[in-house]
């Protein structure tokens, strides 16, 4: 959990640089804290590792440690090591594209949210690619992403899948799953879990956003782009855009996220439809970021991440998600900012109201069969 | 010999099922079924889904029933024997082109 310091947030870098060398030691350690933890610090890595350096600290931050391994179409993880932090390009492309799209996961925590990797501080980043044969998934085990090369072993006629790696938002999606297990920790089946994935989706897109340097506007908001193949009809696994259009194919089946509370899915399946109720929390980001336009990781982005870090908790609701959302905005921006009121506008669009009661999960569904309805716990 | 068989959860959340009667299949392709469940030793295996579910990971639910005895397994990539894995590879891909996938 980050702790704020509210007064050096305003604090140019090079007034904080002056307080390491000249400040107190608390000073010195509250303003070199903030210098790593700083947007304001965004792509001057540098001058950090300068500070650093003067200081005689050991600071590691902006070293990003990378393992791509090898299964070999086996199940052991986490298999051969094949590219390890500074090595050669391998001729092998889900090699490099494990190794880049981590390496891009990386900047986009560290460049804007001030985190040094998974557990911010400087947890190696391992993945692990061609995993069995004829797998068509990505996850993330608890201490490493994991993909498969899709269903590479059909005919092509019949082929669904490329390899998982070739979307970098997937990337972003399974490293953002380690995030959230060092930080909210949410408890990976119903509403919980939905934010889970919802979180996963929110920062895999905006590290494809980021790469590509667009606003919410230019952004296509779809997740997976690139990884089915042409025999599908379909643009990507999910939209926050416009949740339950990702797809609608003979053999998939049709896009079952939605996009509003109206329509949330009750299900027993995929630990209380984890990867479909997503979708309501996903649309709510969409909003708020192009509410605010410009690019999505400045302002909502930064909403979220505090959130994830500062308020969620294992257990948490939608409803809970719109009402910290709503909180960290004000302690961002302000109360009543623009941002805040984009926040609020997010959610309302999805059927969430600030301070309001929306129903949770399965549980709703069990009393709502006796007529009582289950309120979001506070 | 029946076996029933269910995959789901995965980065899309969808669940794939499979029902085969082995009297119904052709007699090489009941063959490659049966070494597989041999070699997984099947009958003997426990349940081992894990503690906790993995975010994004499959989750397998297997029953073979025979004349004599029914047998379900739950388990997942992560936590299944390595034996297994060449059952749950055939299946799932048997699933995919024979079966259907849902969410």
């Amino acid at each position: 959990m980050h702790t704020h310091h509210s007064v050096f947030c305003i604090t140019p870098p090079h007034m904080l640089q002056e307080i390491v060398r000249n400040g107190s030691s608390t000073q010195r350690d509250l303003a070199l804290r903030t210098l790593i933890t700083s947007e304001q610090m965004r792509g001057q890595r540098r001058a950090i590792k300068s500070v650093a350096a003067f200081m005689g600290t050991a600071i590691t931050a902006g070293d990003k440690q990378r393992s791509v391994y090898d299964a070999k179409n086996d199940s052991q993880l986490p298999g051969t090591l094949v590219r390890n932090e500074g090595d050669p390009a391998s001729t092998d492309p889900a090699v490099n594209e494990a190794y880049d799209g981590s390496g891009v996961t990386y900047d986009l925590y560290y460049d804007i949210f001030g985190r040094n990797s998974i557990d911010n501080k400087g947890l190696k980043l391992e993945s692990t690619v061609h995993y069995q044969k004829g797998y068509d998934n990505a996850f993330w085990d608890g201490k490493q992403m994991v993909y498969g090369d899709g269903d590479e072993d059909l005919p092509p006629a019949d082929r669904l899948f490329n390899r998982f790696t070739i979307a970098l938002d997937i990337i972003g999606h399974e490293l953002t799953h380690g995030v959230t297990q060092h930080e909210a920790n949410l408890a990976y089946w119903d509403q919980s879990g939905a934010l889970n994935e919802s979180l996963s989706d929110v920062f895999g897109s905006l590290v494809k956003q980021y790469q590509r340097k667009q606003t919410a506007s230019e952004a296509d908001w779809v997740i997976g782009e690139g990884l089915f193949t042409s025999n599908v009809n379909g643009v990507g696994i999910r939209t926050m855009k416009a949740p339950g259009t990702a797809y609608n194919d003979p053999v998939l089946g049709k896009d079952p996220q939605p996009g509003h509370m109206k329509d949330y899915v009750r299900t027993i399946e995929d630990n209380g439809g984890v990867h479909i109720n997503s979708g309501i929390p996903n649309h709510a980001f969409y909003i708020t970021a192009l509410e605010l336009g410009g690019n999505a990781w400045e302002k909502a982005g930064r909403i979220w991440y505090k959130t994830l870090t500062d308020k969620l908790q294992e257990r948490s609701t939608f409803q809970q998600a719109c009402d910290l959302t709503y909180e960290a905005a004000s302690e961002l921006f302000g109360a009543n900012s623009l941002e805040q009121q984009a926040v609020k506008k997010g959610w309302s669009e999805v059927g969430i109201t600030v301070g309001g009661d929306a129903p949770t999960g399965c549980l709703s569904a069990i009393l709502g069969v006796f007529g009582i309805s289950a309120r979001a716990e506070k | 010999m029946q076996i029933i068989f269910e995959r789901s959860g995965g980065i899309m959340g969808l669940k794939s099922s499979l029902t085969l009667d082995l009297n119904e299949l052709p007699l090489d392709q009941a063959g490659t079924l049966r070494r597989l469940l041999d070699e997984a030793n099947f009958f003997s295996l426990t349940e081992n889904p894990p503690t906790r579910p993995t975010p994004d990971g499959f989750q397998y639910t297997l029953t073979v029933v025979t004349d004599t005895i029914s047998h379900t397994v739950r388990t997942s990539d992560t936590t299944a024997p390595d034996e297994l894995h060449p059952l749950l590879h055939e299946l799932s891909q048997r699933a995919r082109t024979q079966g259907r996938l849902k969410a």
